[in-house]
């Protein structure tokens, strides 16, 4: 069993071959942080633990009524930049199913 | 510094590089050794691990065959992988989980499909390798600590045989003329033994050096999130490519065999050694092997559901970057040419583990020598302070 | 170089050195010795054959269906680099539900929706496992929610407090939120 979502499937066959039982230690979790900046506007940028980017993963923001407010994907740099909605939401980095990561508006941080 | 006292310098450090831990340097290197094998000593340990031809003509089954053949012996089981070694006189290898929530690996015949025994508890393969790669220090946030005092004995070996080629002068010479004096006492043999053994080994020791420090590199890289991976992001099935079923049972997938291919014929190269079901219905089939270059795999991730491949590493995607570094591991551990490769690495691995040995006799003889001769001066006790100096260096007396 | 050891033979570190140096050596030894009952314990429960996890939680019903819960460790969440803490729970599907669960979910707090359903579990239907983030705001009157999605398009959801799918996990909040 390696509930693991690796970014290389042949680099983690070559690790579950070496590590063994500590293949854990290797996992790639998905991430994503995003931050208030100038103009009213917020940028989040997605990646791996292991510190490679999520470029082209979509990211969503969300009403709290679960309309969509911004449809979006990560740019090449791995980040988006969207005017903060009016009403409240969140922000789905979804790059697969139950590979997401919410942010909620409360845990956004001011510029 | 006169060229006599540059020498002795290099001598002194040569000496110094790995004497205070000699042992663990031993042990990784008898580890390390065993390793290289520890496929091969499980064969020889295990009869269930081996593959017999039942005729001359038999053929090979297909993945799929495999899985039916286990699921007609074992109808509950559930397949994670089926991985076919790439030495015919090996079993196949799938990797279950029972009901009860066991998790070994069987050993399946490549050619009936039968399973003929299940891994012991005791995984020797994993034991020897976790044993020479992180010193059985266990993981627990990123790389352990075990993998980096390992990885980094890189780094004295590497120091050792630049340091030993500056104080073994002229050592081409001894290609030409291996000398091995075996009548003047055991101080001499080993001293011989240990600069024959060590000309012949620069090349591995240097690749086992240098790709034992990517290793050091390689955690140090992963604990600091610097990722050089140009491998994009994971591919995940699309909600909307899994179907909706009425009657509420699985969606019908792709046979292994369709899924192997579909791979063959849209990436061509690619030759399938192992095959992975998928992890969860969002999860792909993943059939991967190695390519032209047989350092490095192969693998293309194919929806289950409509065939389509929707992820592939071949070799030529890798940058020239990720294809020197994932081929640190293959060459360090001698895994990229079948059982010649790798007895060449046992080979020298053992020369390695006796090249540890060898300097240590030699030092500890010389250290003999040395107190001899302070017992003896000491008689005189004018001499006697220099003695004492004399006698805690004893490793600087002439090579 | 000699000259510079003679010159100070009696300090006291250059001869506790001379006297202990190979004694590394058998400091280094102890290290896999001590490791080796930590390492088979983990290959043992990697491999199925001490359990689900190192602590069941127990039987979870979810609307239809149920689950059999358990953490891999009875620790506190391991951190994972920028990602932040995680924890990871093994699961086993009862019986009749194998051919009916389409995927299983785990989130701290209740999903908006299928997509937001958290981290989705890998393996088989008798053992699979997820590797949660804990949120290092999380409160101590969480719940743990299990969502499980159908095969005939069904979702079904239920909780369990925290506190009960891993105390260790509550100790640790409480530890970080007193410092």
């Amino acid at each position: 069993m390696h509930p693991r979502l690796f970014k290389t499937p042949a680099l983690a066959a070559a690790l579950i071959a070496l590590i063994g039982v500590c293949s854990q230690a290797q996992a790639h979790n998905p991430m994503c942080e995003c931050k208030a900046i100038e103009d009213g506007q917020i940028r989040c940028t997605g990646g791996f633990s292991d510190g490679s980017g999520a470029p082209g993963v979509t990211l969503d923001v969300i009403g709290y009524d679960e309309t969509i407010l911004v449809p979006g994907k990560l740019g090449a740099d791995s980040t988006l930049t969207f005017k903060r909605p009016d009403s409240e939401f969140y922000v789905l980095f979804d790059a697969g199913p139950g590979h997401i990561v919410e942010i909620d508006q409360a845990d956004i941080e001011a510029p | 510094m006169s060229k006599k006292s540059r020498s002795k310098l290099w001598f002194l450090v040569h000496s110094w590089l790995t004497l205070p831990i000699w042992f663990f340097v031993l042990i990784v290197c008898v580890t390390g050794t065993l390793a290289v094998v520890s496929q091969e000593i499980v064969w020889l340990a295990t009869p269930e691990a081996r593959a017999t031809q039942p005729s001359d003509d038999a053929p090979l089954l297909t993945y799929e065959q495999v899985l039916s053949a286990i699921h007609k012996a074992e109808p509950a089981l559930a397949v994670q992988s089926i991985s076919r070694p790439d030495e015919s006189h090996f079993a196949l290898v799938a990797s279950v989980v029972y009901p009860d929530g066991r998790s070994p690996s069987l050993y399946i015949s490549p050619y009936t499909g039968v399973i003929q025994g299940e891994s012991p508890s005791f995984d020797f393969k994993a034991f020897t390798r976790a044993l020479h790669g992180w010193w059985l220090v266990p993981f627990t946030n990123g790389y352990s600590w075990g993998w980096y005092l390992v990885s980094f004995l890189g780094l004295p070996l590497l120091g050792s045989l630049i340091t030993g080629l500056v104080v073994y002068k002229k050592f081409w010479k001894g290609f030409f003329k291996p000398n091995l004096r075996f009548k003047h006492g055991a101080r001499i043999f080993w001293g011989d033994f240990h600069r024959l053994c060590g000309i012949w080994s620069i090349w591995f020791i240097a690749v086992i050096s240098i790709t034992g420090l990517w290793f050091l590199i390689q955690a140090f890289m992963f604990d600091n999130q610097i990722s050089i991976s140009t491998a994009g992001n994971p591919p995940v099935v699309a909600r909307q490519d899994v179907p909706i079923m009425p009657d509420g049972k699985p969606a019908p997938q792709i046979s292994l065999d369709q899924a192997v291919k579909i791979a063959a014929d849209n990436i061509p190269g690619l030759e399938a050694s192992f095959v992975s079901l998928p992890s969860n219905a969002y999860g792909h089939i993943e059939v991967g092997g190695p390519g032209w270059y047989p350092l490095l795999f192969q693998t293309a991730d194919i929806n289950p559901y409509n065939g389509a491949i929707e992820g592939s590493r071949m070799i030529a995607d890798r940058s020239g970057l990720e294809l020197v570094t994932e081929s640190m591991r293959p060459l360090h551990t001698g895994d990229f040419g079948g059982l010649w490769v790798k007895l060449i690495w046992f080979f020298f691995g053992l020369i390695l583990s006796m090249m540890v040995l060898s300097g240590l006799l030699i030092w500890t003889k010389r250290t003999a020598l040395a107190t001899a001769n302070a017992l003896k001066r000491s008689e005189k006790p004018r001499r006697a302070v220099a003695v004492t100096a004399h006698s805690q260096q004893p490793e600087e007396a002439n090579v | 170089m000699s000259k510079a050891v003679a010159a100070q033979p009696t300090s006291t570190l250059s001869r506790l050195w001379h006297k202990w140096r190979f004694h590394i050596n058998i400091l280094l030894l102890l290290v896999p010795l001590g490791f080796m009952p930590k390492y088979f314990a983990d290959a043992s429960l990697f491999r199925g054959d001490s359990g689900l996890g190192e602590r069941d939680i127990g039987t979870v019903q979810v609307g239809p269906w149920s689950l059999q819960l358990a953490e891999l460790r009875n620790e506190a969440p391991r951190p994972d680099g920028p990602a932040g803490y995680m924890k990871s729970f093994n699961a086993a599907l009862c019986d009749t539900c194998i051919d009916q669960v389409k995927a299983a979910y785990l989130r701290i707090g209740k999903p908006r929706s299928l997509r937001a359903a958290g981290v989705i579990f890998f393996g088989t239907p008798y053992r699979m496992g997820a590797t949660l983030p804990i949120p290092e705001r999380t409160k101590a009157d969480a719940e743990l929610w299990i969502t499980l999605e159908g095969w005939d398009g069904s979702m079904h959801q239920a909780a369990i407090p925290l506190s009960q799918a891993s105390p260790a996990t509550i100790a640790w909040l409480a530890q970080r939120g007193a410092k």
